[in-house]
C-alpha cells in the first residue's frame, strides 16, 4: 500500500512526461505533466491509442519502439514531437520500461524527458562553431589557436597552404615540431604566452624560405595567431635598399672618382695658358693632362662595366658550372705572374663539383681574387693560396679563397672592403674596383661574400653561392 | 708662407704647387702622398716650422682627409691660430661640405682645381688674421 503510494507520487509529480501504455497502445494512465503539454484531461486520454495524439509520420515508429519494449527490453530513444494539441513541438528524450508482472510484460511505462532547451542550445553552439569555422576559412590571413602546451587546436586553410602542412599532420602537434624549435617563430610566440603579451613580428619559415608577419594573442589557456605571407613586400623592400645603396655609390663615383681627374685636367688646361710653351712644366703639365683624361677614360669603362652587370641581371640563364674547370682557368690565366712570384696554388674542390651560376661571372670572381692575392702577396714568404669548396647537403655550395698574403686591418677596413674605389694600401697600385666587382658578380648570382683577414697573415674569401 | 700640401694624387699635387707659385702665393710648399706622413710631421715639427696654410684633400687611401682632422683633434689648441686648413677636394658631395663645421681648425672647402680667385680669397683671408 505505502509502495503504490510512493509510486503514484512519482508518477503524478514528475516533470517528465509519463504515460502507460498496454501492448496494443492504448494508453491506461498519463501524469498531469503529459496531460498539460496537450492540453487534455485524463479522462480524454485514458483508454485512447496513442496515435490519437501523435503526427501520423510517428505512429509507427512509436509502435515499434512499444513492441521492443515488450520483448523485455528496455528501449532508449530521441525524437521531436509535435503532439496534436500541444502548442509547439518538442525535443524528447525517451524510456520505455516494462512492467514486469510474475515473468511477464503487462504494460510499458514511456518516461520522456523535455530537452527541447538543451537542443536548441547545442544547435547554437553547433552553429556558432560552423559560422566560426566558416569565417577562419574565408579570411585571406592564416589562423591558428594553440593550448596552453603550444599545440594546435585549430588551423585554418591558409595555414595548411602557407606552412605546407595537413591539418590531421598538425592538429595537437607541438608548434616547435613544425617551425623548428630554433626558429624565431617558436621563440616570439613562446615569448607571447609567457607574458601574456600580444606579439607582432616578422620571420622566416625555414620549410618554405618565406617571409611571414605574424600577430599572436594570448588569451585564456590558449594562443591565437594571424599570418601572411610578405615575402613579396621584404624582396621589394631589399631591392629598393639594393638599388638605392647603388645610387649612393654612383653619387659617390660622380662626386669623387669622376670629378678627380676631370678637375686635374681643367686645372691643367688653366696652368697651360700660363706657362712659356718651351718650358718643363709645359711638358709636364701636358703629360699630366694625358693622363688625366686618360683615368676619366678608365673610370667611365669601370662604371660601364658595372651597370652592365647589373643590367644583365636576370637576363643571363645560369648553367651548371664545373667549379674546378673555371678556378683552373682563371689560374692558367695568371700563370706567369704566379710563376715570378714562386706562387704556389691549391684546389681542393671535388671535379665534378657544379655550382648554378654563370661562367664569366664565376671567372670574374676567382680571377680578382686570385690576382688580388698575388698584389698583396707578403713579401717576406712564398705566396701559397688555397680555393676549396664543398657542396651544402641542403644545396648550394661554399667556397673559402685563402692566403698567406699581408692581409688587412678588418677592424678598421669593415664593410668598406668591397666598396668601390676604396683602397686599403699605398705601397701596390689598385683603383678599388676588383673586390666590388666579385660582390657585384656574387650577388648577381644571388650569392654571399665575406671575408676575415689578420695583418701579415691572410686572408679569407666566404663565398656561398646557392 | 710655409705651406702644406696633402694629397695622394701626384698630379693633383704638382698643379696646385704650380698654380700657388704662379699665384705667388708661397715659395716654401711641404707635399705629402699620405695623409700618415703629414700628420707624423705636425706632430714633431717645431713650433717656428708649422705651415701657415693646409691644404688637405678628402679622398685617401688608409687614412682619408676626415680621419687625418680627427687624429690632428689633441694638437687643435696647438695649432689654432698658427695654422689654417683649407680642405681641397674634387668632390662635389654636399655630406662633405657639411662636415666642415665639425672642426675648428678648418677654414674653408675649395672645390679642385684651385683657381686664381679662389687664391686670392685664401690670401685676403690670411692677411686679414694677420692684421
Amino acid at each position: 500500500m505505502e509502495n503504490e503510494q510512493r509510486f503514484r507520487a512519482l508518477f503524478e509529480n514528475n516533470p517528465d512526461l509519463m504515460l502507460f501504455q498496454n501492448r496494443a497502445g492504448i494508453i491506461l494512465d498519463a501524469n498531469p505533466a503529459f496531460l498539460a503539454l496537450i492540453h487534455a484531461e485524463k479522462e480524454a486520454v485514458v483508454g485512447q491509442s496513442i496515435d490519437e495524439f501523435l503526427p501520423p509520420e510517428l505512429r509507427a515508429m512509436f509502435a515499434r519502439k512499444l513492441a521492443e519494449a515488450f520483448e523485455g527490453h528496455k528501449v532508449k530513444f530521441d525524437v521531436e514531437v509535435g503532439f496534436i494539441g500541444a502548442d509547439r513541438p518538442v525535443w524528447l528524450s525517451c524510456t520505455k520500461v516494462p512492467l514486469l508482472v510474475d515473468g511477464s510484460v503487462t504494460g510499458v511505462h514511456l518516461v520522456a524527458r523535455d530537452v527541447t532547451e538543451l537542443f536548441a542550445s547545442h544547435r547554437t553552439i553547433q552553429e556558432q562553431a560552423h559560422r566560426l569555422n566558416t569565417i577562419f576559412e574565408s579570411i585571406t590571413d592564416a589562423f591558428f589557436l594553440l593550448d596552453d602546451k603550444l599545440r594546435f587546436t585549430y588551423v585554418n586553410g591558409e595555414v595548411e597552404r602557407l606552412l605546407n602542412v595537413s591539418r590531421p599532420e598538425v592538429l595537437n602537434v607541438p608548434i616547435e615540431a613544425v617551425v623548428g624549435e630554433g626558429s624565431d617563430f617558436y621563440k616570439y610566440l613562446k615569448r607571447a604566452q609567457a607574458s601574456g603579451q600580444a606579439a607582432h613580428f616578422e620571420a622566416v619559415y625555414a620549410k618554405t624560405n618565406r617571409w611571414l608577419e605574424v600577430k599572436a594573442f594570448p588569451s585564456e589557456q590558449q594562443l591565437s595567431v594571424y599570418f601572411a605571407d610578405i615575402t613579396e613586400k621584404v624582396r621589394s623592400q631589399e631591392d629598393m635598399y639594393r638599388q638605392h645603396r647603388d645610387l649612393q655609390q654612383f653619387t659617390y663615383i660622380v662626386s669623387h672618382n669622376l670629378r678627380a681627374p676631370l678637375a686635374n685636367a681643367l686645372g691643367l688646361v688653366d696652368l697651360l695658358g700660363s706657362v712659356p710653351a718651351d718650358s718643363p712644366d709645359h711638358t709636364l703639365a701636358l703629360s699630366n693632362l694625358k693622363t688625366s683624361v686618360q683615368q676619366l677614360d678608365v673610370v667611365l669603362r669601370d662604371m660601364n662595366t658595372i651597370l652592365s652587370i647589373r643590367d644583365q641581371q636576370g637576363i643571363t640563364e645560369p648553367e651548371m658550372v664545373p667549379l674546378a674547370d673555371v678556378v683552373n682557368q682563371a689560374s692558367l690565366n695568371l700563370r706567369e705572374p704566379m710563376q715570378q712570384y714562386r706562387g704556389e696554388l691549391l684546389l681542393n674542390i671535388a671535379p665534378e663539383l657544379r655550382v648554378r651560376a654563370n661562367r664569366a661571372y664565376l671567372y670574374s670572381i676567382f680571377f680578382n681574387l686570385l690576382s688580388n692575392a698575388m698584389k698583396y702577396r707578403a713579401e717576406s714568404r712564398p705566396l701559397r693560396v688555397e680555393v676549396s669548396a664543398r657542396a651544402r647537403p641542403e644545396g648550394g655550395v661554399d667556397v673559402v679563397v685563402a692566403d698567406n698574403g699581408s692581409g688587412f686591418d678588418l677592424e678598421r677596413a669593415g664593410a668598406d672592403v668591397f666598396r668601390l674605389y676604396k683602397r686599403f694600401h699605398t705601397a701596390q697600385a689598385g683603383r678599388g674596383i676588383g673586390l666590388y666587382l666579385v660582390k657585384t658578380h656574387v650577388e648577381a648570382m644571388a650569392g654571399t661574400i665575406d671575408v676575415t683577414s689578420a695583418v701579415d697573415a691572410g686572408t679569407q674569401f666566404h663565398i656561398y653561392l646557392p | 708662407m710655409h705651406t702644406l700640401l696633402i694629397d695622394d694624387d701626384a698630379i693633383g699635387v704638382f698643379l696646385t704647387e704650380r698654380l700657388l707659385k704662379r699665384e705667388s702665393f708661397s715659395d716654401n710648399i711641404t707635399s705629402f702622398g699620405s695623409a700618415e706622413e703629414a700628420l707624423n710631421f705636425l706632430r714633431q715639427a717645431p713650433a717656428e716650422e708649422l705651415p701657415r696654410v693646409i691644404f688637405l684633400d678628402l679622398n685617401m687611401p688608409v687614412m682619408d682627409g676626415w680621419e687625418f682632422l680627427e687624429a690632428l683633434r689633441p694638437q687643435e689648441a696647438q695649432l689654432h691660430g698658427r695654422c689654417r686648413i683649407y680642405i681641397l677636394t674634387s668632390s662635389l658631395a654636399q655630406s662633405d661640405t657639411a662636415r666642415v663645421d665639425e672642426f675648428g681648425l678648418v677654414a674653408g672647402l675649395i672645390h679642385k682645381p684651385i683657381d686664381s680667385a679662389q687664391i686670392q680669397s685664401v690670401r685676403d683671408q690670411m692677411g686679414a688674421v694677420e692684421t
